[in-house]
């Protein structure tokens, strides 16, 4: 019987756990999912301009302007690669594109 | 890391994806789930081809797993039968093994797209179970099939807020696996006050 009763405290115990971590990771996704529609997306050295133009919906070719960048059919290079091609932190690149949306938005992007 | 494969996803697209989702599945810690939402954003956007890269998605993925198995089945078992007396004796490691055979189903299936993380677990688990590997291959494809749609289409769906998206469901995945366990101990927990009354 004691053992028995040892089960049950340690059964009920990771049950409590299970549940509370059950609540946790609940409430954040629904804490995430009310930035879901927001424009205010972050910019991230991996994606390229097209990609930039399409989460912020602002035409692509501002924003190529706006760094500094003749428009190219096809150009998927990474915010990376190009401030690596310009001799700049890609910091500076993505201020520029932030600037420009900001611009073209009329609000902070 | 999570930057250059994204890069590299959006710059060289559904063959990157084939590779990453490959050795995702055989347990390296990358961020596949990620990597499918995107490309379902690179859809929407025209750049990817949405057959080419659910295809490609797909067979890493059931490659990954394969390779898995196979770990298991040529490497853990033996490692496992060596060692079985530390694990209860060889009764009790045949008696999990046969569950594991008539379950395994359920297991390959709902790790591929529900309770994730435990997926390239489960892959060796078959392996040293000895599950048969046609099954395993036929619950396998199911449920990466079935894992790269909603990932996919969730991307294409929401495919201005990806980053947004990617952190509801990486929340998502870990309160299933909670529920899951939930389920899991309030079951043992009942059936133990049952043996008891």
């Amino acid at each position: 019987m004691p053992k028995t009763w040892q089960e049950s405290l340690a059964l009920g115990l990771a049950l409590v756990v299970a549940i509370s971590v059950l609540f946790v990771f609940g409430y954040r996704a629904v804490r995430h999912a009310r930035y879901l529609r927001s424009e205010d997306q972050p910019i991230h050295a991996w994606m390229s301009v097209p990609f930039v133009a399409h989460t912020h919906h602002v035409p692509k070719e501002i924003l190529f302007a706006a760094i500094g960048v003749e428009p190219r059919e096809g150009d998927r290079r990474p915010l990376r690669t190009i401030a690596r091609q310009q001799n700049r932190p890609v910091a500076a690149v993505i201020r520029d594109l932030e600037n420009a949306i900001v611009r073209e938005h009329g609000k902070a992007p | 890391m999570r930057d250059e494969l994204l890069g590299a996803l959006s710059q060289y697209g559904s063959p990157a994806l084939f590779v990453v989702a490959a050795v995702a599945s055989v347990g390296l810690p990358l961020p596949v789930a990620l990597l499918l939402i995107v490309t379902g954003s690179l859809i929407a956007q025209g750049v990817m081809d949405a057959g080419w890269a659910i295809g490609l998605a797909c067979a890493g993925s059931v490659a990954g797993d394969l390779i898995g198995y196979a770990i298991g089945r040529w490497g853990g078992g033996r490692l496992l039968h060596r060692f079985s007396s530390l694990l209860g004796g060889e009764e009790r490691l045949n008696r999990t093994q046969a569950r594991v055979r008539r379950w395994g189903w359920a297991g390959v299936f709902f790790t591929r797209w529900l309770i994730t993380p435990l997926g390239p677990w489960v892959n060796l688990a078959s392996g040293v179970s000895l599950y048969p590997w046609g099954r395993f291959l036929l619950w396998d494809v199911l449920g990466e099939c079935l894992s790269v749609v909603i990932y996919v289409t969730l991307g294409w769906v929401f495919s201005d807020s990806v980053m947004s998206l990617d952190s509801v469901l990486g929340e998502l995945t870990w309160a299933t696996v909670a529920f899951a366990a939930a389920v899991l101990l309030g079951w043992k927990l009942l059936s133990l006050f049952r043996r008891a009354t």
